[in-house]
């Protein structure tokens, strides 16, 4: 089978890499005052400012991280490897959008809907998509 | 749709790793099939025909409802 469109295995552990990297180095920022997750209007303006290019580069880091994971080939690529991909793309679309709606009503905080509306497809995306893949690894060992 | 994979395997004597590799899928997929949760593409049927030898109506069976 062919897969299109899908990065190789081994971008699944950079991935993760990206992603654990992201963790010390937002709480880094935090902690010395470069990101102030509270802060919805950036106190200096403009794009190159410090503040907003270590946002910037740290929510690069975590998404690129995570897309990598979830749009990495698995060990053994095949038509139902595929087939769950594809329901797990659908749920995490369903999720999203149910989330995002839900906080455009009730919610009128606009720039953390957009950073939920970042992360969350791909992470319930791979959420979704491991869990299936483990719940077959399971009943391949039951019958086993 | 019910499948006979799992008769025709122990006529061949081969483990569902075999299969899998015959038909370049991954032994979850050949289980998933075995056990009626997931149908194949007509491609992946026609190939585990093929490896048995047989038609593929002796190996997929269509059941009432379907």
């Amino acid at each position: 089978m062919k897969s299109k469109f899908l990065f190789p295995y081994w971008c699944r552990y950079l991935g993760w890499g990206l992603v654990l990297l992201h963790v010390p180095l937002s709480m880094l920022g935090r902690s010395h005052g470069m990101i102030n997750i509270m802060d919805t209007q950036p106190r200096d303006q403009g794009i190159f400012v410090g503040e907003h290019l270590f946002f910037i580069s740290t929510t690069l880091i975590m998404s690129a991280g995570l897309f990598l994971v979830a749009f990495a080939k698995e060990k053994i690529e095949d038509e139902q490897i595929w087939q769950v991909r594809l329901d797990s793309l659908r749920w995490a679309i369903f999720i999203n959008y149910l989330v995002l709606i839900i906080s455009l009503v009730f919610i009128e905080d606009v720039p953390h809907m957009l950073e939920l509306n970042l992360w969350v497809p791909l992470i319930f995306f791979i959420i979704r998509f491991r869990w299936v893949i483990w719940r077959l690894n399971q009943s391949l060992k039951r019958e086993a | 749709m019910k499948n006979t994979i799992r008769v025709e395997r122990a006529i061949k004597n081969m483990t569902q790793a075999d299969l899998a590799e015959a038909v370049s899928v991954s032994r979850q997929t050949i289980n998933t099939i075995e056990s009626n949760k997931y149908v194949p593409s007509t491609v992946l049927a026609l190939k585990i025909a093929r490896v048995f030898d047989k038609p593929l109506e002796e190996i997929f069976i269509l059941e009432e409802g379907d």
